[in-house]
């Protein structure tokens, strides 16, 4: 209702005769709650980049909760003033308070003075004192009594005694004077982004049979797997979960190296994990969930049965049995690292990573079998601090060392740590050495050459 | 006459062999490019679609390193036409070494078994799984049904095994099992390195490999060279094991019968 309309004398809940009665060229249009609600929703989602926490207060208003939220904006005046421009800007009007209960914020903004109100912390009770009674969200009837008692403002009800005020109006009552003003807690439902990759199965007797499981399971995922494959999507991580009887969830969750929708392959990795479930009194509803869902182009496969198959047919599904199997961790390739140490210039990365070819320079040789702990050498004899062995012992064994290599220096990252740590005994001279039967191994030096310190050596990796 | 006979002994070599490869007629084979190795090995050169056993002596049997370089160089070829999985007990195999040996460690996956029957299920899963070429696996010891079950799991889609016989750290040895499954048998020991003359330093890698065991074949003993090693041109060339010279000094029986005739 404008300004406009108002000068006219249209008031809402007008008959439509009387209006057209004033107003002879008004248009009419027909009431549309559902729309109205779908077009709140829409608000509502366009309001998260205000605030995560959005609830809808159906039929015309949203709350925001904005606690942490508000510095970003500059404040919560700023925040609330940048909110009406933007709704303004798309022709929408609306009035808006911030208080500490939401409850306050209501009242502020149905009935306060002003578009923006922004209640002091603590504040809001001088400010609800004068408002009319209907702005506590009070129940029709309630509201209508007091207004025949001539309560016409909040003072008046805030200062009476509890007990007869719950007698005469309601315990609602005292419930939405305690939500105004801070003393009781609110529960908001707040929008939740909405999840469209779930399947949902309810069985009319409770199941607990193992095959009945492996059943269900083929179907849930059949059903969830139709509509991603509606929509040329696969999922890359699934949640299976079980809920029974007495009200316990038993969730189980797979991954898949490449994002999958063949419900036979789904059950397939999720079956010797259904040995786990304990059905307890029974399972009544099961429950799937796609997470990490992804485009996929449904590929032609192939033509030309001579060139290499696709990932898809084998090593896929090869990466996934095993993952599920042994555990993520356990299952890798290694992709390169931009580091000069050994130790770091490798990590292990996911399976079907495509990771360069030459990622490490072949011309710097490294071993075979690098230790996680460089293991130390005793009776290490070298000719000069800075030459490499001549002979050592590792692991109660005597190598004599015929040739050698080296040294190839390599230094600490001391950019990435703390600068206090930094020190020349980090220093590594790493030499290849040979020893009587040819065995080749990769041994360094720590630290430069001081006078009486002798020098340590250790062994970091063998060659083979 | 002889001509008859020889086409006669040619086509019977070939019906065994065929039998001994479960069937598969096109059972194919990895030549090294060296005539004394492939005339001991059938078909004349590392058969495929089969599993290997490869073992080490001394230290190597629990660090398993030469082993295993023999085996990622002889299978380097392979891994450069399909992807490669490598199975660990232990996870200390380090890519840059394998690059700077000439195999592609960008097609390598690696699996990190609990313990050794997991990583004899997860060798049977990957040489059966198709767009696999070569499978290797650091095992304690293959006994005769895990070995026919890989067999039948090389069968599938004619992917290649290299189980690299290695004990855990302070472990017990195994008892030897009488028989293997395996097609080849393969004994790895280091070599001293020859550097070029007037170079300093190490020389490309050389082991002294022994074929212990030949399915249709004959064994030998080789010292072979990884030429290229560490240089760009690791991952080029016909094949990465180059022959140095041919051992003579065998201890095990002479590989061909001595023809007593008048």
């Amino acid at each position: 209702m404008d300004k406009a309309a108002r000068a006219l004398g249209l008031f809402a809940g007008q008959k439509a005769t009387d209006a057209m009665a004033l107003v002879p060229d008004l248009v009419s249009a027909e009431s549309e709650p559902e729309a109205d609600a779908t077009a709140l929703t829409a608000l509502a989602d366009w309001s998260v980049r205000y605030s995560p926490a959005v609830a809808e207060d159906a039929p015309d208003g949203i709350f925001l909760d904005i606690s942490g939220v508000a510095h970003l904006w500059g404040g919560e005046a700023q925040l609330l003033a940048d909110y009406r421009a933007r709704l303004a800007g798309s022709g929408i009007f609306v009035r808006g308070a911030v208080a500490d209960t939401p409850g306050a914020a209501w009242a502020l903004a149905h009935y306060g003075k002003g578009a923006e109100i922004i209640a002091p912390p603590n504040g809001q009770a001088d400010l609800l004192a004068y408002l009319p009674p209907a702005a506590l969200r009070l129940e029709p009837a309630a509201a209508a009594q007091m207004e025949r008692l001539g309560l016409r403002l909040l003072l008046q009800i805030l200062g009476l005694p509890r007990a007869p005020l719950a007698r005469r109006f309601g315990q609602q009552t005292l419930v939405r004077i305690d939500q105004a003003m801070g003393r009781a807690d609110e529960a908001l439902s707040f929008r939740r982004p909405p999840h469209p990759w779930f399947a949902r199965l309810a069985f009319f007797e409770p199941i607990s049979a193992l095959e009945d499981l492996q059943r269900v399971t083929r179907d849930v995922a059949a059903k969830l797997c139709a509509r991603l494959e509606q929509e040329g999507r696969g999922a890359r991580r699934l949640r299976l979960v079980f809920h029974r009887v007495d009200g316990r969830a038993l969730p189980l969750e797979i991954g898949m190296a490449l994002a999958a929708r063949d419900p036979a392959r789904i059950a397939k990795l999720l079956a010797p994990k259904l040995e786990t479930i304990d059905p307890g009194f029974g399972i009544d509803v099961v429950t799937l969930e796609a997470e990490a869902v992804e485009v996929v182009s449904g590929r032609q496969v192939r033509l030309d049965a001579r060139a290499e198959p696709a990932i898809e047919e084998g090593l896929g599904p090869l990466v996934d049995r095993l993952s599920n199997r042994l555990g993520g961790e356990r299952v890798w390739k290694t992709a390169p690292v931009q580091s000069h140490v050994p130790e770091l210039s490798a990590r292990p990365a996911a399976p079907l990573t495509a990771v360069p070819p030459y990622a490490w320079s072949p011309e710097a040789p490294r071993p075979l079998r690098l230790f996680r702990q460089p293991e130390p050498l005793d009776l290490v004899m070298a000719l000069t601090p800075d030459d490499p062995p001549r002979q050592f012992q590792w692991r109660k064994r005597l190598h004599r060392v015929a040739r050698a290599e080296g040294p190839e220096r390599i230094g600490e990252e001391w950019w990435r740590g703390d600068i206090d740590d930094v020190s020349p005994r980090h220093v590594r001279d790493y030499y290849r050495v040979e020893d009587q039967d040819g065995a080749r191994f990769w041994v360094y030096r720590e630290g430069l050459y001081e006078d009486g310190v002798p020098a340590r050596w250790w062994l970091h990796g063998v060659f083979g | 006459m002889s001509g008859f006979r020889d086409s006669r002994l040619a086509a019977l070599k070939a019906k065994i062999a065929a039998l001994e490869a479960g069937g598969r007629a096109d059972s194919e084979s990895l030549p090294f490019g060296a005539a004394a190795i492939d005339a001991c090995l059938p078909g004349g050169g590392l058969p495929l679609g089969q599993w290997h056993e490869l073992l080490g002596a001394g230290m190597e049997t629990e660090l398993g390193a030469c082993p295993a370089a023999f085996a990622a160089l002889a299978a380097a070829p392979l891994a450069r036409r399909g992807q490669a999985v490598w199975i660990l007990r232990r996870d200390d195999l380090f890519a840059p070494g394998l690059v700077g040996l000439g195999f592609p460690a960008e097609r390598l996956i690696q699996v990190c078994a609990r313990d050794e029957d997991e990583a004899l299920a997860v060798a049977e899963d990957a040489l059966s799984t198709l767009g696999v070429a070569a499978v290797f696996a650091e095992v304690e010891g293959v006994d005769l049904t895990a070995g026919r079950r890989l067999q039948l799991a090389c069968e599938k889609h004619g992917a290649t095994g290299f189980m690299i016989r290695r004990r855990p750290y302070g472990g017990q040895a195994r008892k030897e099992t009488a028989g293997s499954a395996a097609a080849t048998r393969w004994k790895i020991a280091p070599a001293p390195s020859e550097p070029g003359s007037g170079e300093f330093g190490l020389g490309p890698p050389r082991w002294r490999v022994e074929l212990e065991r030949c399915r249709g074949g004959r064994t030998g003993a080789w010292l072979l060279e990884a030429e290229a090693a560490y240089t760009w041109e690791a991952e080029h060339g016909p094949h990465p094991l180059r022959l140095v010279a041919e051992l003579g000094d065998r201890q095990l029986a002479p590989a061909e019968p001595v023809r007593l005739s008048a």
